[in-house]
């Protein structure tokens, strides 16, 4: 792995800085890999978010999809679940997401998904990427290429199945203040507001391709910063910020605190528990553990998986549908089991709203019921290849915890445990470390030394 | 088939079968190492009707605006039309997706600079040199360049070019009943409306359906207009028109079915301009005899180049010529409108003349001098070509040689220019003489070389 070259092929797909890592040539092989994958010609989705990289990049898609003979519905500028719920909506066969998420603009990625707007599996994943690396792709024959067609009617019908899930009339009570970050849910917020009469109030409402407002990060930093202190001035009752292709969310109350991004999945996994019929909740190794405790609350379980959305869609594929209450990640990426194929921040969001409808709380009045817990995440880039070494040396520093190695080393003490693994998407090591109640400083700064000591 | 015969990488830029050999990646390539070569501004893009038009614009399309090049797309457009419009809007450079008169099952780029033209032999050189190298300009995020479309200007203006050197209403007013053959292509809408409502014409078309497949061989030959022939006598039409699939190529049948040989069509062209504009005439070296004739009647020179657009285009900007072309291929070059072959000038031109002499098309033909005419090719084995023009050349002793393409050898009564194909591994051999008997003995002696 190169540190320098800002480009990275993973299980997760392709992602880099357009011009600098991200070249036309890793944009056609990645799709014409995809398209030969999914075999038999059919109808793939597309859509893209804002970002000006994004046409360059919808236009080597679409040949190389129409090149293996697959006809292309591209969807124009649209959030990433608008994707997933247009493939589930019809009879295509998959789809691509053009957007770098909650990365800075430089930057831009292809996510793939499967039949009805599934991640794809671990396996796929693989498969894909061997593909890729083969370069073996089934081109059409010059009469059986595929076609392109523009279809702008994607937002107004993910809309639709959303306002059969939520009863949007009910959520007009709420104020709510949200910052779109320039991205693709000011599209969907904006008819929320303009056509069902939620009192919504968007900041950063423009799609915007070069610069956005702020780093477009669903975390509490950045609603700190961004959300937070404007609060008050609005007199929301809640406040959400969005990640460009709007699959994340982070939260802000009342009162203008900032949330920790971990919360979004443990207050829609006590709603969900609460509502059942699921008991299982589907969660990342480096996501609180405030979550087992609201789940045990309801006698419900958490079932831990490697980070990475193959990992959760290999987990959902083992249990029947009605078994899972809620997966997620502490990113503020939530799927729930009306759309167990999305992860959706606007249906995060809209639940969130429902909870406090149904509750008739303010959302601080319902963070204060959780015991508190405190969380610390660094980065370490990574330029060694002492790795296993590293990994080694940690562990036999803390001989007394219970360790889980399905993804780096993830290891529980009573009240507290830690997780340091490597970055699928970046060149990085992520440690983080977690203590019901005060934040676990000494075993933080201890482990951030272990893992700079080894990038030397 | 063999795998060259199925993908070209030269010179003339990338031409191959789609499915396989010319990939949508060869054509994202190829556009980076275009839009690397004309540097950040607009290029125009349009394409011809062929099946695999739209992927290769979405390939195509993604290595501009990689490069940094702002795309214009002017959708379904003639060849000549995408040159027009690159000139008239000062743009970088234009790049049309089609094989011209080339199966179906091909495409190609064809590749133009700033001024609307085919990239002279440098420019080429040069270009194919970074694409080898893969040294392309990547811009970021920031600096990435938009797509605009725009389908409506393109035609209008390149029309409006072309009716400036004839006279519209002495056309109108005769309403001349004409057949068209559109080959389904990329011409096909921009013909008819340019025919009927443009000059007037008592329009009786056939395949101008450009979402259809070509109906028939894409190079008007006259063995493939045989439709056209007959909806000509069915019709009671004046003049017939035949274009190939992007439009720069045109045939013409008169008004007793009989189609006029592609040589004859530009010698027309030319009489025709002499008549108004006294001045040198360029041609390739395959062009008839008839062309330094009908230039003597007007007493203006006739200077030839090697065969290819480019070339002739070359060899007229250095002439200062007023009229040129390509005979063999159907190819008419009026500077005046752009330097490219037009199929839409040709039409034009020859309504024109026909309005205002009062003549037929077929009493047009008859002015022309007599030739008779044959070419042909023969199969190409890669390092026989040296031999087998030493041979041809020992075999017409005294003969005056020209060795600038291939090697053409001429005499009294008669010429012979033999060739190898720039787009297809075969050698051409042409040759024309005043009388059949000359012409069989000439050609079959060189054949027999060969």
């Amino acid at each position: 792995m190169n540190a320098k070259i800002p480009l990275r092929i993973s299980q997760f797909g392709l992602r880099g800085v357009v011009g600098a890592g991200l070249t036309p040539t890793h944009v056609l092989d990645f799709s014409a890999a995809f398209a030969t994958m999914l075999g038999q010609p059919s109808k793939v989705i597309i859509g893209r978010d804002p970002r000006a990289s994004g046409q360059m990049i919808r236009e080597g898609v679409a040949s190389a999809l129409m090149a293996c003979g697959h006809d292309v519905i591209d969807l124009g500028i649209v959030s990433t679940p608008v994707i997933q719920h247009a493939i589930a909506d019809t009879d295509a066969r998959g789809g691509i997401s053009i957007g770098a998420s909650h990365m800075a603009a430089e930057w831009n990625a292809l996510k793939f998904f499967g039949e009805r707007g599934s991640y794809l599996s671990t396996a796929e994943a693989g498969e894909l990427l061997d593909i890729y690396h083969l370069k073996g792709f089934d081109f059409a024959r010059w009469d059986a290429l595929g076609s392109y067609s523009r279809d702008d009617s994607a937002i107004d019908r993910y809309i639709a199945n959303l306002a059969q899930v939520f009863d949007l009339p009910a959520l007009r009570r709420f104020r709510v203040l949200v910052d779109c970050c320039n991205g693709t849910s000011a599209l969907i917020l904006s008819i929320l507001r303009d056509r069902h009469g939620l009192d919504l109030v968007l900041i950063n409402e423009q799609t915007e391709g070069r610069a956005f407002a702020h780093e477009p990060a669903t975390d509490q930093r950045t609603v700190r910063m961004q959300l937070a202190p404007l609060m008050r001035h609005v007199g929301a009752d809640a406040g959400f910020l969005f990640d460009v292709d709007s699959d994340r969310v982070a939260l802000a109350t009342e009162s203008g605190e900032a949330v920790s991004e971990e919360m979004v999945l443990v207050l829609l996994a006590d709603e969900m528990l609460t509502l059942g019929p699921g008991d299982t909740i589907i969660a990342n190794l480096s996501t609180t553990a405030l979550l087992d405790e609201v789940a045990a609350s309801h006698s419900g379980r958490v079932v831990r998986v490697p980070v990475g959305r193959n990992a959760t869609a290999d987990a959902l594929a083992g249990f029947p549908p009605e078994k899972i209450a809620i997966a997620g990640e502490g990113t503020g990426a939530v799927m729930m089991p009306q759309f167990r194929f999305v992860y959706d921040g606007i249906a995060s969001m809209l639940a969130i709203l429902t909870m406090m409808h149904r509750r008739s709380q303010s959302l601080g009045s319902i963070l204060a019921t959780y015991p508190q817990y405190s969380i610390l995440k660094g980065e370490v880039p990574l330029e060694s290849h002492r790795i296993p070494q590293m990994m080694d040396d940690i562990e036999s520093r803390y001989p007394d915890a219970r360790k889980n190695n399905l993804d780096g080393l993830r290891a529980d003490f009573d009240n507290s445990w830690f997780h340091v693994r490597v970055s699928q998407t970046a060149p990085l090591v992520r440690v983080i470390a977690e203590q019901r109640g005060q934040p676990p400083t000494a075993l933080f700064d201890e482990l951030m030394d272990t893992v700079r000591s080894y990038n030397s | 088939m063999s795998r060259a015969h199925q993908l070209k990488i030269s010179v003339s830029g990338i031409r191959g079968v789609v499915g396989g050999f010319f990939t949508p990646n060869l054509a994202c390539a190829f556009a980076q190492a275009f839009g690397t070569y004309v540097g950040p501004g607009r290029v125009i893009l349009g394409r011809d009707t062929r099946s695999s038009g739209p992927m290769l614009e979405h390939a195509v399309t993604c290595g501009l605006l990689s490069a940094g090049c702002e795309v214009v797309k002017i959708g379904v457009a003639p060849t000549p039309t995408v040159q027009v419009f690159v000139d008239e809007t000062r743009a970088r450079g234009g790049i049309a997706i089609t094989a011209s008169h080339n199966p179906s099952e091909y495409n190609a780029l064809k590749l133009f600079n700033a001024e609307g033209l085919f990239f002279n032999h440098y420019e080429r050189g040069e270009l194919l040199e970074l694409y080898h190298q893969s040294a392309f300009t990547q811009v970021s995020n920031a600096d990435m360049p938009g797509i605009r479309f725009d389908t409506e200007s393109a035609p209008r203006l390149h029309i409006e070019r072309v009716l400036k050197h004839v006279n519209v209403d002495r056309i109108r007013a005769r309403r001349f009943r004409v057949a068209l053959d559109g080959v389904n292509g990329a011409g096909s809408e921009m013909s008819v409306r340019f025919l009927r409502d443009t000059l007037n014409c008592d329009l009786h078309a056939i395949s101008v359906s450009p979402d259809l497949p070509f109906p028939r061989e894409a190079e008007p030959k006259p063995e493939v207009l045989g439709d056209l022939r007959a909806l000509i006598l069915r019709e009671h039409c004046d003049i017939a028109f035949a274009q190939d699939p992007d439009g720069d190529r045109l045939a013409v049948g008169d008004e007793t079915g009989r189609i006029i040989d592609n040589d004859d069509v530009l010698a027309l062209a030319v009489d025709c301009v002499l008549h108004r504009l006294k001045g040198p005439v360029v041609v390739n070296l395959t062009t008839s005899s008839a062309i330094d004739d009908i230039a003597a009647r007007h007493g203006v020179r006739v200077y030839r180049s090697p065969v290819g657009e480019a070339n002739v285009v070359d060899r007229m900007k250095s002439a200062g010529a007023v009229i040129g072309g390509e005979g063999s291929n159907g190819g008419i070059i009026f500077p005046s409108v752009q330097y490219c072959r037009d199929s839409y000038t040709g039409m034009a031109m020859l309504l024109d003349r026909m309005a205002e002499t009062g003549m037929t098309a077929s009493q047009l033909a008859a002015t022309l001098p007599v030739y008779h005419r044959r070419l042909g090719k023969a199969p190409f084995e890669h390092g026989r070509l040296g031999a087998l023009m030493q041979s041809l050349e020992a075999g017409f002793p005294g003969a005056a040689t020209d060795r600038r393409d291939g090697l053409k050898l001429t005499m009294e009564d008669g010429w012979i220019h033999v060739r190898a194909s720039n787009t297809e591994p075969i050698l051409r051999i042409a040759a024309e003489a005043r009388t059949s008997d000359r012409l069989n003995e000439l050609y079959g002696q060189a054949e027999s070389l060969l």
